[in-house]
């Protein structure tokens, strides 16, 4: 995973949420569903995806997909 | 709503508690690894720091069933309360989780306790079964005549932990159990008259408050005809328990208190509902009881259902002291059972 339109696809496949336009900028608390266990299957997604850790201290820290993905490929 | 049919009985006593813990406590480093989870989450967001399971997690051997578990507690509570077991009336399970459907787990506890010519009863039940045994057990003393009996809570919540599933595919619902749950029993003495630890049992309120509402929790069962439907085996309406469990935790407390003829004032400890670290720290400070000092075992001991308020009533025994009063909470999220018992030691 690279992209940001390979991290909208998984955030489709892995999680099962329908990103409409503009929900990766969106903050979380604004697309339907979002809550802690759905970022932990992200961040596990993301972990195995890339190999690497993903800090959740600064992943709690970020409020939208967007920024969860720049810390996931630019840790 | 009905007023609860407790007429002030003849007063019943808590003689002991023993309690099992099945294994080493699995924290959450080991638990991360296994299901190939992020750690820090759990310490975040469940907040629960060890679980022991009763199943090996390297192998999935079955260590323990609930009746070694159970039979292991209430053979501690039997040797702490100094009650002879030929006088024991009665043993009562509260369990989710049986070994087998038939015979009925109690049975197989009684018997590895050495107990014959008893009634036996069990309670399928959630987090309202400890203390629906309690309730039973109350009313056994001092309606029947019993002088004695045993109460025993546990649950095996590890059967329905599958090490070789992928849990990128678990639903939200589904995954939350893997990170809430775990193992063990606990027992207590019940006697007509004080002995032992002396504990008055002063009220045991359960009641089904569930008309019309969805269920919070479900543990499904499969049989031969449909083991293979892909239904899943246990669903967590967590949103929804988040948002009624503090709720109810409240109702009950003032319910119990009003009741009673308590002020929350005179409460010297307070039992909490054990759902994880987490919630359980933030229904603690809802309830709002700054006087009486918080009991609570989940972040040690995981979430082990029926288990729970005999390791918080372990806790409080060994700092109660005589004059001291304390107030147990419980909710079952299954069907919305609202539960909760009032001790005073003599």
């Amino acid at each position: 995973m690279q992209t940001i339109d390979e991290f909208a696809r998984l955030v489709r496949e892995e999680l099962g949420i329908p990103l409409a336009d503009g929900d990766l900028a969106a903050d979380l608390d604004r697309l339907p569903e979002w809550d802690s266990l759905y970022m932990l299957k992200l961040v596990t997604a993301l972990e195995r995806t890339t190999g690497r850790k993903l800090p959740v201290g600064r992943v709690l820290e970020v409020r939208s997909l967007e920024a969860i993905y720049q810390l996931a490929v630019k840790p | 709503m009905q007023s609860p049919p407790d007429r002030d009985p003849a007063q019943v006593y808590l003689a002991s508690v023993g309690t099992a813990l099945p294994g080493d406590p699995v924290d959450n480093a080991t638990l991360a690894k296994v299901l190939k989870v992020n750690e820090e989450w759990i310490d975040h967001f469940i907040g629960t720091r060890t679980r022991h399971f009763a199943r090996d997690l390297g192998t999935g051997t079955v260590r323990w069933s609930l009746a070694d578990l159970c039979a292991q507690a209430g053979a501690r509570a039997l040797a702490a309360s100094g009650v002879d077991p030929a006088e024991i009336g009665f043993v009562v399970l509260g369990t989710a989780t049986p070994d087998n459907l038939m015979p009925a787990t109690v049975n197989h506890i009684a018997d590895q306790l050495g107990l014959d010519q008893v009634p036996t009863y069990q309670l399928q039940s959630g987090c309202a079964g400890a203390v629906q045994a309690l309730g039973l057990g109350r009313t056994l003393i001092a309606g029947d005549g019993h002088r004695a009996g045993l109460v025993i809570g546990g649950d095996v919540c590890s059967k329905h932990l599958d090490l070789n599933r992928d849990l990128a595919d678990a639903a939200p619902s589904d995954l939350v159990n893997y990170v809430l749950f775990g193992d063990g029993a606990g027992a207590a003495v019940l006697t007509a008259e004080p002995a032992a630890e002396a504990v008055a049992l002063r009220r045991v309120l359960n009641r089904f408050t569930g008309l019309g509402r969805e269920p919070g929790q479900v543990i499904d069962w499969f049989g031969l005809a449909d083991r293979y439907e892909d239904r899943q085996a246990v669903r967590e309406d967590y949103k929804a328990i988040e948002e009624f469990v503090p709720v109810m935790a409240v109702e009950i407390l003032w319910e119990m208190l009003g009741d009673l003829d308590w002020s929350a004032e005179e409460l010297d400890y307070l039992l909490p509902p054990q759902l994880s670290g987490r919630m359980t720290r933030r229904i603690h400070e809802e309830l709002d009881v700054p006087g009486a000092i918080e009991v609570s075992c989940v972040a040690d001991t995981g979430n082990n259902g029926n288990a729970l308020p005999f390791l918080q009533l372990e806790r409080l025994l060994g700092q109660m002291s005589s004059g001291q009063k304390a107030l147990a909470v419980a909710v079952e999220s299954s069907k919305w059972i609202k539960a909760g018992f009032a001790l005073e030691k003599i």
